[in-house]
């Protein structure tokens, strides 16, 4: 069988979608363990593909790529895991604050964490404290990540923050942040749990905080 | 005298990506997209607009037909001038293959002279860039140079254009937060050129605003767009799209959609008002797929620079370059490399209004030093761009026949009348011998300018505006700073 794993997990790693879904369902035809084809296939592969990403042996698209092919194998495998949770490393919502449009930076770090095995719930552009607010009662996530590109938006980050401080909310939920004009200062006087310079190290700041 | 038939001489080196007919290839696209895709317009009175113009709405998608497209095509000027704030002089001329050069603007970081350390830009780093541009004479225009963050940062950009406007005479390219901050600025501008129509006749500030890619104009910028039709004032309108990010991963790809966001904001401003003075802007570069940047130094960037000027050219519209940028977090060899290039590029390649010098860590970070080195790179692209002169006098025979074999021509006459306007001389590029350097203390080329950028911060005056104007500015500012307490 563990060849079988090794062939699936290289078949993630190159971004090879119909192989990978060809595969899952030969192990499921075999009879294989559902969550053993998740972890040590397809999370496998993606884990390989992280690290390759880090250290500048891969690019972004081939990530992507990567995190469709294992995508393509995990809907075989979801209708399968009766009773059982899927396996994430966490859920994460995202969003461009308030009054701010530009959202590829906030998109790349949810594809980035998506890969990773995080549960993303992305709010989209011009997202205020309340809809963060409301984000964190209905989907109760890990963390939430805020965006922005103006030095006149990411004001609104504060404001959320302190929203979430008055609905006792503060201690529940950890908040990063990032977008150009961001800092570890500005995150540290903002009251922020992290500050993530780009999507890579947003996946790494999620994962250190829900550790 | 010999009669010289056909005779054909190239007054300046000549250099282009696109020939003619990829120009209009590309255009066509740009229509058809527009056409068949559209934009997304987040303001509505701009929508309103551009449906009496005859565009199709759908929500706020806007589709453009070509026909509209041509209309504001033809109804915009070919050129714009912008001229210094004291004295009305029309110093640039935004039009035909000219390329003025001038710095980038909102920054969030500045490399402080003094300290060396990277830190957030202030009112204080605004006015010194500010000085230096105006002390620099290879620089035409000026950008703030960095965002004035230790102010209220929702009214900054008036504290931000008036550390501009009192600390130079050239142009000012200049952002304003929404259109309330941009009529307090036009406000300003009045008051210092004599009024509305003193300054629309000679203007010395132009808006800049940016769609945002993929394919939209957010209500910022289309209210911008609106606003300077109805002042009649010009605004730089500049889409910053990232190949394989925001826009196709191929070069054409790159261009057709940047163009299509750039000619749907013509359209918005062309159809407010007939006439309005437009500047088509374009950062347009690749995303870096390993780290992600908005690449200021690739050579993509470079190429589809000047692909964008020939388009420009094409359709004979005014445009916004950048150059003398980099990727680089420090001004090191990386930083030098990239800034010629791009600066050597966009001379020979005459895009009009070319911002960014300064500009290094891909746009965040502004470095007074790097800017003051790309003052004399500057000088040399100029000087490559001047070409060679043939004609009798420039070949010199007669004084080559004089001279001789074995002769000299460092005491010649025709030597003391061209040797100056032949050769360009950079001010801080060492050609000393070795000795010489040694005896001036070894300074790298980044030490010399560092010298010279704590001088002119140190010991430059510029021209200062009247006391009165002054204070009538400062009320402007501290009307906006009550507003929002």
């Amino acid at each position: 069988m563990s060849n079988y794993f090794e062939d699936l997990a290289h078949s993630v790693i190159a971004g090879q979608q119909d192989r990978v879904k060809q595969l899952t369902q030969q192990a499921l035809d075999a009879g294989t363990d559902p969550v053993e084809i998740i972890n040590q296939g397809l999370i496998s592969g993606m884990n390989v593909v992280g690290a390759r990403f880090k250290v500048g042996q891969m690019f972004v698209p081939e990530v992507l790529m990567s995190a469709r092919a294992m995508n393509g194998g995990m809907e075989l495998v979801k209708p399968l895991l009766v009773g059982q949770e899927l396996p994430s490393a966490g859920k994460v919502v995202l969003g461009t604050v308030k009054g701010d449009l530009h959202d590829i930076g906030k998109n790349l770090v949810g594809m980035m964490l998506e890969s990773a095995g995080f549960t993303v719930v992305n709010l989209g552009v011009d997202a205020g404290p309340q809809k963060f607010l409301q984000a964190i009662k209905e989907h109760k996530p890990g963390v939430i990540g805020m965006s922005a590109l103006l030095t006149t938006t990411m004001l609104s980050m504060k404001d959320t923050i302190e929203v979430l401080k008055e609905e006792g909310l503060r201690n529940k939920v950890k908040v990063i942040v990032g977008g150009a004009p961001i800092s570890q200062d500005f995150a540290d006087e903002i009251g922020a749990d992290g500050f993530a310079p780009d999507a890579a190290s947003a996946t790494d700041l999620c994962k250190k905080l829900l550790a | 005298m010999p009669a010289k038939s056909n005779y054909v001489a190239n007054a300046t080196p000549l250099f282009s990506i696109l020939s003619p007919a990829q120009c209009e290839e590309i255009f066509l696209a740009a229509e058809e997209v527009l056409e068949r895709t559209g934009v997304t317009v987040h303001d509505e009175e701009a929508r309103d607009i551009l449906k009496k113009a005859g565009c199709w709405l759908d929500g706020i998608r806007v589709r453009i037909p070509s026909a509209v497209v041509n209309q504001a095509l033809n109804s915009v000027p070919k050129r714009v001038t912008l001229c210094n704030s004291r004295t009305g002089s029309r110093d640039v001329l935004l039009e035909g293959n000219n390329a003025y050069f001038g710095t980038g603007s909102d920054t969030p970081f500045t490399i402080d002279p003094y300290t060396g350390r990277r830190r957030r830009s202030t009112k204080q780093s605004v006015g010194w860039a500010c000085k230096v541009i105006d002390a620099l004479p290879n620089l035409d225009f000026v950008m703030s140079l960095g965002i004035v963050q230790d102010v209220p940062l929702l009214i900054s950009d008036r504290h931000q254009f008036e550390a501009q406007v009192l600390n130079t005479s050239k142009p000012i390219v200049t952002t304003a937060h929404d259109i309330y901050g941009f009529a307090d600025i036009i406000e300003m501008c009045e008051i210092i050129a004599g009024g509305e129509e003193e300054l629309r006749r000679n203007p010395f500030m132009t808006l800049y605003a940016e769609p945002i890619s993929p394919l939209q104009h957010a209500w910022e910028a289309a209210s911008k767009l609106v606003l300077a039709a109805r002042k009649g004032l010009p605004v730089v309108y500049t889409p910053c799209v990232m190949a394989g990010g925001t826009v196709p991963a191929t070069m054409a790809g790159v261009l057709t959609n940047g163009l299509a966001e750039s000619l749907s904001g013509l359209v918005i401003n062309q159809a407010t008002r007939e006439g309005s003075p437009f500047i088509m802007g374009g950062v347009f570069t690749i995303m870096d797929m390993s780290s992600t940047i908005f690449s200021y130094g690739s050579p993509e960037f470079n190429l589809l620079m000047s692909a964008l000027a020939d388009m420009a050219h094409y359709l004979k519209l005014p445009m916004f370059g950048t150059a003398g940028c980099s990727d680089a977090c420090v001004v090191d060899e990386q930083a030098g490399i990239e800034a010629a290039l791009s600066i050597a590029m966009t001379a020979l390649s005459g895009p009009n209004l070319n911002h960014d010098v300064g500009y290094i860590e891909y746009g965040s970070t502004s470095s007074l030093e790097y800017l003051t080195i790309n003052n004399d790179v500057i000088g040399m692209a100029r000087r490559l761009v001047r070409g060679i002169k043939v004609n009798d006098e420039t070949l010199a025979l007669d004084l080559i026949d004089k001279v001789g074999p074995g002769g000299h021509f460092l005491a010649e006459d025709h030597t003391m009348k061209y040797f100056k306007t032949e050769t360009y001389y950079p001010e801080l590029i060492n050609r000393q011998r070795y000795d010489a350097w040694k005896e001036n203390g070894s300074k790298t080329l980044f030490q010399r300018a560092n010298e010279k950028v704590k001088d002119i911060i140190e010991n430059y005056q510029p021209e200062p505006l009247p006391q009165d104007v002054q204070k009538r500015i400062r009320a402007i500012v501290e009307r906006a700073e009550q507003k929002v307490h």
